[in-house]
């Protein structure tokens, strides 16, 4: 999941034309670009990692469109909740085990589909022919019928 | 199920009840056992009038041969025509002697049954130890032998009792491993084989000896049509029934109990006794109020709970008894669909004049498929029971299973998804409200 948030989120600084490497907020990922980095706040080759990790956060925070940052507190809640689901079931057991397949595969539907409702309008250079509102009437479209399969599956 | 008529042969002749045939002189003195109700018919072994079958069909209910005074028996009594009879399910009483040499006929029918007998076809059983002193004090060969208990703890005596059996020339007979194949009497340890018209000294090597030999036996054939075979003829003999006998050692002089072993006998062989027969077999689901349409119902689901009962009755003289099991023995009801998924013992639940009522009850397995309610039940002395009742076993139907809040286990998943979907309208609703500023943000980017 981290992975597909990283370019999402790189590509949506870049178009909003923020002249610093946007990134997920992991400092693995972030050490490297942050050399480059030309922030509001100056970073050098010996800044520490927490100073690395809150710059680029900051700079997340303040590049993002509003809409976008939402998308991601969504998709995060997503993450908590498939996360809870799963550790439940290995913790106690799958049963009864429709209703763990339901529960955790409409966690990581609803990611996926956000993931690509994020993909599409977080970033105007990526061509879709409907537009941003499409895009959102496809997601809600997808989105219900994802619960209503996951509703009548749980029984 | 009352025997019609058997045939005596007499000296050496066949007997059938229906009609029975009986040939020679020797026959008045071989029935008087027979005098309830059968409809004897004697016959001549070589009589050209002599058939066991009339167009096709079994011309008597049971069939009682003695040994013959002549050389052999006539082509009615090919051992093909009695396999033929009992194939048909007629009843075979077959008396042997040591007497004579038994034809080589009834040695093959004999074989054709697993039993065997010695190669001369004419030894008789001696024993030093358990012979009456009075009648056979030279030559031994009348044995004296308690009456034969139960064969196991799991099987029903049909031919106990108290006294002592004279079984004079015995011709003996060894077992195949035939599992048709059940001995009555089995001659005393000490006893064995002797052909008296061999000299002593060729008999090195001993063909039989001891309990190997059996003096009096029965096959029961799968269709549970009966055959016995009984080593010695002469112990019908009303001589015997009344003779007094008297044991080596012992002073005391009894009488035997030929009498009543040849009832004994004769009435198993020609199904007076141990005849089983089923009643009404029901299966339902265990529940308080049974109607008719509740019973045997052509299809359960899985994991129903199920009562199975079925009703026994036994066949005893001139009536029917509830059947009891006997003790250390089990009726049990297979639930099988190709191999059995349950075997479950079946409990007497209640009695009736003539029947007893065995039931169990158990969870249809998780198995969906045809499935068939069996009894099998196949006993020594014990007509066979083969009950077979085919239902449906279906799965669950999709309004059968627990709502999903039912089980607990549950519900950590259930609040999972209903979170998601709360969380999908909470992203919606705030989404739209957001759109002015975050499509200005965007065009102002």
């Amino acid at each position: 999941m981290a992975p597909k948030r990283t370019p999402a989120a790189a590509s949506s600084a870049a178009a909003s034309g923020s002249s610093g490497p946007v990134s997920a907020p992991s400092p693995q990922t972030t050490a490297a670009p942050s050399s480059l980095s030309s922030g509001p706040k100056t970073l050098t080759t010996n800044s520490s990692i927490f100073d690395i990790a809150h710059t680029v956060w900051q700079q997340y925070l303040a590049t993002t469109p509003q809409r976008t940052l939402l998308l991601d507190a969504f998709m995060a809640f997503l993450v908590l909740v498939g996360g809870v689901q799963f550790v439940y079931c290995v913790l106690a057991g799958n049963y009864p085990f429709n209703a763990f397949l339901s529960g955790f595969s409409a966690a990581v539907g609803q990611f996926v589909l956000t993931a690509s409702l994020r993909m599409q309008t977080s970033s105007p250079s990526s061509s879709t022919t409907s537009g941003e509102e499409g895009a959102f009437a496809d997601y809600v479209f997808g989105s219900l019928i994802l619960h209503f399969f996951c509703i009548n599956f749980i029984n | 199920m009352a025997p019609k008529g058997s045939s005596t042969p007499c000296s050496g002749v066949t007997l059938k009840v229906r009609p029975c045939v009986a040939i020679g002189d020797a026959i008045r003195a071989h029935t008087g056992y027979l005098a309830r109700g059968y409809d004897l018919v004697f016959e001549s072994p070589k009589s050209d009038k002599l058939s066991l079958f009339d167009l096709g069909e079994k011309a008597y209910d049971h069939l009682l041969i003695l040994p013959p005074r002549s050389k052999g028996f006539g082509p009615a009594l090919s051992p093909k025509n009695i396999v033929n009879f009992i194939n048909q399910d007629g009843n075979v009483l077959l008396a042997l002697s040591g007497k004579s040499t038994t034809p080589s006929a009834i040695s093959s029918l004999l074989l054709e049954l697993d039993l065997h007998l010695a190669t001369d076809r004419s030894s008789v059983v001696l024993d030093h130890f358990n012979y009456d002193t009075l009648s056979a004090s030279e030559k031994h060969d009348v044995l004296l032998l308690q009456r034969p208990g139960q064969l196991r703890p799991d099987t029903k005596d049909f031919f106990g009792g108290e006294g002592v059996l004279a079984l004079p020339r015995t011709a003996p007979h060894t077992l195949g491993d035939t599992a048709l194949l059940t001995p009555i009497l089995r001659a005393p340890v000490t006893a064995y084989s002797y052909n008296p018209k061999e000299d002593l000294s060729a008999d090195d090597d001993v063909w039989a000896t001891g309990s190997q030999l059996a003096l009096v036996s029965a096959m029961q054939s799968r269709s549970s049509s009966r055959f016995t075979l009984l080593g010695s003829a002469e112990s019908l003999q009303d001589q015997w029934f009344s003779a007094t006998v008297k044991v080596p050692g012992s002073e005391q002089e009894t009488g035997t109990a030929n009498q009543e072993f040849a009832k004994q006998l004769t009435a198993w062989t020609f199904k007076e006794t141990g005849v089983l027969k089923v009643g009404k077999i029901e299966h339902h689901l265990a529940q308080a109020d049974i109607t008719a349409e509740d019973l045997n119902p052509a299809i359960y689901r899985i994991k129903n709970e199920t009562v199975f009962s079925i009703e026994i009755s036994e066949y005893s003289n001139d009536k029917f008894v509830p059947f009891e099991v006997p003790a250390n023995d089990a009726l049990q009801l297979e639930f099988s669909m190709l191999s059995p998924f349950q075997r479950l013992k079946l409990e007497p639940s209640s009695r009736t004049e003539n029947s007893t009522i065995y039931t169990t009850q158990f969870t249809v397995p998780d198995q969906h498929g045809i499935f068939s309610f069996r009894v099998n039940y196949k006993r020594p002395f014990l007509t066979n029971i083969e009950e077979k009742h085919e239902v449906t076993v279906r799965h669950f139907a999709h309004d059968e299973y627990p709502r999903s809040w039912k089980i607990s286990g549950g519900w950590v998943w259930i609040a999972g998804l209903w979170s998601v979907i709360g969380g999908f309208l909470a992203f919606v609703f705030v989404w739209l409200y957001s759109e002015p500023t975050s499509a200005k943000t965007k065009k102002t980017q």
